[in-house]
């Protein structure tokens, strides 16, 4: 399989790749992701399988990210992961940026260093919040005291770009707890932190408790409140707000979700995983034996496939641009989709900048810091035409 | 054949108690249709009629019964039942000489047997009191009998006891249609005129009237005039309905049939009209003639993904089998380009919405339904207006008229307190109350219609737990107190939305509607006030909080495709609202200030 894209007068030398691990050790409540427990799985296969996988396409020198997420992909054996890490780095010679995401629970100095040495060079931990009651709710396997040894670890292991992922507006919480959480995250000097809202998902227990009654979400005003804090004491630390969620020092972005959000090309490795590739929208099949099995078949892996057309491609592409802080890049935007992005959007521009959420300047048009906290309704307006 | 052995009749009754059944069950036993072909209830044309159970068109059967050796002639016509249509009631039987009047046995007399035996009464015809389902076991036949004898004074020995279903009496009943009808009078020599009681577009055969022949004859090639329009036609086609149509070459004095001429549009042909011959006309025309008064208008806008073309198209093709409801182009400041429409009541309304929502594909936004206003200016002159956004400067105006009704309840005494409140929470004036048995009365109020139009029906029949049934004729235009609320969206006067109301009303009238308001439009980026003004002054504010969270939290490469479909739906739920500046007005809001209940 060669490397082609469809979007025409685009480059598209540079690709992103993403691994799915689809265990955990149990799952969170809140999770929406696909994963299994480990003990169930043949571990061993499955890593074979992703190889597999991996070796039906031929990246050659055009992947510059890679990320191995789940899923914990710690819970996996280390042996496991570092033959996996290594078939990465084997098959893609010009990555740059190479991240996986662990828990902090499941990592010591002498697994990071591990790692560190294979060729990862960057790593996302999963602490989501530093208050013991807040933890328990969210079902997590660690304490905060964890999620501190795993920083500190991963320093002496050699790891300069450590992210951390935080969730606010969890049941029970309060402003003070997650000034709190946010402070704790920002005083481990690490050079990235994700800040999510807590999501209720569909079918989750989480969001079955809530439509139960028997959990309170936070009300809108708090959350929003929370929100505002994070870029507000962020902000102040020395991150830059790039994403509607993400936070960088800088240097410290992350590149490989830049991939998603500039509507890149990536492909998506393992079950349940997603790719963007020869202008389809795949996702693979989310079962971890059916996947074994169809790779050990030489069959397609492929559950779902969509091809959007080109006025989709430009509505995605425009969505997923807003979600950055800068924005639409318009010349970019032009060369990437082929439509002037202020005559497509003519409309919705004029609308929401009248509205003071919308604005336009070199070159760019972007959210409003007003805008953000209700983005999405303003996003729907670039979402068709 | 000589009219002597016409009988010319038609079946009336409140709803469902059992008019189409009785219609069916003559027909078969005439050999009008076989029990085969009889699709039951025949005579209901149209798929929306079946469905509700109510016929709207008035339709025609010409059948043959033997009585004693003698052959007659039959002609039933069918009428609709409901309150809207009162004047095609009457027009149907002004064409005839007879009436059944049909009462269920199980509910006894309702509201529109009396509204109907009244109309039959009104043009003469001739009543035979027919109690139907008595074989179910909750019949009540002598009670029944009682009622029609103390309510309109048809004496209960000679009420036909029968069951439409199973056939039990009907034949009895065939022989009373001969022996206690009269036959119509012999007018053959006279000059023509025959009375329009119905007409239909038809796809194939365009314009079709159908017709009672009163005096003279109609044939083929006749030129024919209409008398209320002047306009003249030649008849291509005459015949009866069998019930199928069968051409024949003359209807004569004392018959029954259709004709079809060069007739363009239905809004050519008015009924009630008579139809008279070009070269030899009658002097006089047919009595009883109206145009048709409309009762309700609303106001029709295309939603946010319709364009104003379709609509008109939409409403065209609506009028060609409605001659009774109108639209004409109306411009509002707020909403936009739509039309004004008139329909002769709420459940004509309705019929209209229904077809206009299964015939076609577009979204409408529609005004709350109004009644028209009569104004007397200044200067002695009277306007008629029937929207509250026509009302002119009232510095002009004289005196504000609205129209009144008189509405007639049959319910349970036990909940005559319920809806003696009811009647006057809605300024209702009790004209009169009259037992029928024990258990059931009936009530006469003199009633604003703005005040009924709406959802007085419903309350009633909650109050009533369903057992009260009313009927309401127009009575006249009268000087009330009324004053316009006007509302403001986001500081937009928006006309769609203003009420006329009594003055001692509009206050907490206005006060209720911003707060059903204020439910009703969802949230927005910003904050929306909403204001009530009387007369220029701002009596009352509320405001819609912005919403404060939108925004989901991760987007990454497996979710885009579920959040663009998510997206895209938020996008579209904002092209079902209606734009009125930066807001976004839902259908429910225009219908909700309407509601003058919590």
């Amino acid at each position: 399989m060669s490397v082609e894209n469809k979007h025409a007068g685009f480059n598209c030398a540079e690709i992103a790749l993403y691994i799915h691990i689809p265990f955990c050790e149990k799952k969170c409540r809140y999770c929406g992701f696909y994963s299994e427990p480990i003990e169930l799985h043949n571990a061993e296969s499955l890593v074979s399988a992703l190889v597999a996988e991996m070796g039906r396409y031929q990246f050659g020198g055009n992947i510059r990210t890679a990320y191995i997420g789940g899923g914990s992909p710690s819970i996996l054996p280390l042996e496991l992961l570092l033959k996996l890490v290594g078939e990465v780095v084997s098959c893609c010679p010009d990555v740059e940026e190479f991240t996986i995401e662990v828990n902090p629970g499941q990592v010591d100095e002498g697994i990071l260093q591990k790692l560190h040495d294979s060729g990862v060079n960057r790593l996302s931990i999963g602490g989501q919040s530093f208050n013991k009651s807040e933890l328990e709710f969210l079902g997590r396997g660690h304490q905060a005291a964890d999620i501190k040894r795993a920083v500190s670890a991963a320093r002496k292991a050699g790891f300069g770009n450590i992210s951390l992922d935080l969730i606010f507006a969890i049941p029970g919480s309060t402003l003070q707890s997650w000034e709190y959480s946010l402070g704790c995250a920002i005083d481990l000097g690490v050079g990235h932190i994700s800040a999510y809202s807590l999501t209720y998902e569909e079918e989750t227990p989480l969001a079955k408790l809530r439509e139960r009654g028997k959990v309170a979400a936070v009300d809108e005003e708090t959350d929003r409140a929370m929100y505002e804090t994070a870029i507000e004491k962020l902000e102040q630390a020395g991150f830059a707000q790039y994403e509607i969620s993400n936070f960088a020092k800088p240097g410290f972005q992350c590149r490989h979700n830049l991939f998603y959000w500039a509507n890149k090309p990536y492909i998506g490795i393992g079950p349940a995983a997603a790719s963007y590739w020869q202008g389809r929208r795949t996702t693979n099949v989310a079962d971890s034996e059916k996947y074994i099995q169809l790779i050990q078949g030489g069959e397609s892996t492929i559950a779902e496939s969509e091809e959007p057309n080109e006025i989709e491609i430009a509505c995605e592409t425009a969505v997923l641009n807003l979600r950055r802080r800068s924005g639409i890049d318009l010349v970019e935007f032009k060369k990437q989709t082929g439509f002037d992005a202020l005559e497509l959007f003519a409309d919705a521009s004029a609308n929401n900048e009248r509205l003071g959420l919308i604005e336009q300047n070199e070159g760019r048009i972007f959210l409003t810091r007003k805008a953000l906290p209700i983005a999405d309704s303003v996003l729907c307006d670039f979402a068709g035409v | 054949m000589s009219t002597e052995y016409i009988r010319n009749f038609s079946i009336i009754a409140h709803i469902d108690h059992g008019k189409s059944t009785l219609a069916d069950r003559i027909m078969e036993l005439t050999g009008a249709v076989t029990s085969r072909e009889a699709k039951a209830q025949l005579l209901d044309d149209m798929d929306i009629e079946r469905e509700r159970g109510i016929t709207i068109k008035a339709s025609a059967v010409t059948m043959k019964y033997s009585c004693e050796g003698k052959e007659y002639m039959f002609n039933l016509i069918d009428t609709p039942g409901h309150v809207d249509f009162h004047y095609e009631v009457s027009r149907a039987l002004a064409a005839c000489e007879g009436a059944l009047l049909v009462v269920d046995a199980t509910q006894g007399v309702q509201a529109q047997t009396v509204a109907n035996a009244y109309l039959a009464a009104g043009t003469g015809a001739e009543m035979i009191g027919v109690i139907n389902k008595v074989d179910l076991a909750a019949a009540q036949p002598e009670i029944t009998a009682e009622e029609i004898e103390h309510v309109l004074g048809m004496k209960k020995e000679e009420c036909l006891h029968i069951s439409a279903k199973s056939g039990l009496g009907v034949q009895e009943l065939l022989d009373a249609i001969v022996k206690r009808l009269p036959a119509p009078l012999d007018r053959g020599n006279e000059p023509t005129a025959a009375l329009i009681f119905d007409s239909v577009s038809d796809d194939y055969r365009g314009v079709i009237c159908y017709v009672r022949v009163f005096a003279g004859k109609l044939r083929v090639k006749q030129k024919i005039r209409f008398m209320s329009r002047g306009r003249a036609y030649i008849v291509t086609e005459l015949g009866k309905l069998t019930p199928k149509m069968t051409p024949v070459d003359e209807l004569g004095a004392g018959e029954v049939g259709y004709v079809i001429g060069n007739i363009r549009t239905l809004a050519d042909v008015t009924i009630g009209d008579t139809i008279t011959d070009d070269a030899a006309p009658a002097e006089k025309a047919l009595p009883g003639y109206k145009a048709p008064m409309q009762m309700v208008f609303s106001d029709f806008y295309p939603g946010n993904n319709t364009d104003y073309d379709k609509l008109r198209t939409a409403f065209e093709k609506l009028a060609i089998n409605d001659s009774s409801f109108s639209f004409i182009p109306q411009n509002s400041p707020a909403l936009g380009f739509g039309f004004r429409c008139g329909f002769l009541g709420l459940l004509h309304m309705e019929i209209v919405q229904e077809r206009l929502e299964r015939e076609n594909d577009i979204d409408v936004v529609q005004t709350a339904p109004t009644v028209s206003y009569e104004i007397l200016m200044s200067d002695d002159t009277v306007k008629k207006i029937d929207s509250p956004s026509e009302l002119p400067d009232l510095s002009k105006v004289k005196e504000l008229r609205e129209p009144f009704v008189r509405l007639e309840i049959i319910t349970t005494t036990d909940s005559i307190g319920g809806i003696m409140k009811l009647a006057e929470s809605r300024r209702c004036h009790l004209l009169k109350t009259d037992y029928l048995s024990q258990t059931r009365v009936i009530m006469e109020y003199k009633a604003p219609l703005a005040e009924i139009v709406y959802d007085f029906y419903d309350l009633l029949k909650g109050i009533s737990h369903g057992y009260a049934t009313m009927d309401y004729e127009f009575m006249d235009f009268e000087e009330s107190d009324l004053v316009r609320i006007d509302i403001l969206v986001n500081k937009i006067p928006v006309d769609a939305l203003s009420l006329i109301v009594h003055r001692t009303k509009a206050e907490s009238r206005g006060r209720r509607l911003i707060v059903k308001l204020r439910k009703t439009i969802p949230r927005h980026q910003f904050e929306i006030p909403l204001q009530v003004a009387i007369g220029g002054k701002i009596i009352a504010r509320e405001s819609i909080k912005p919403f404060r969270k939108d925004v989901t939290a991760k987007l990454y490469g497996g979710d885009v495709t579920r959040k663009m479909k998510v997206l895209k739906r938020q996008k579209e739920g904002k092209k079902r609202l209606k734009s009125v500046g930066q807001v976004q007005i839902p259908q429910e809001a225009f219908m909700s200030i309407l509601e003058d209940s919590d």
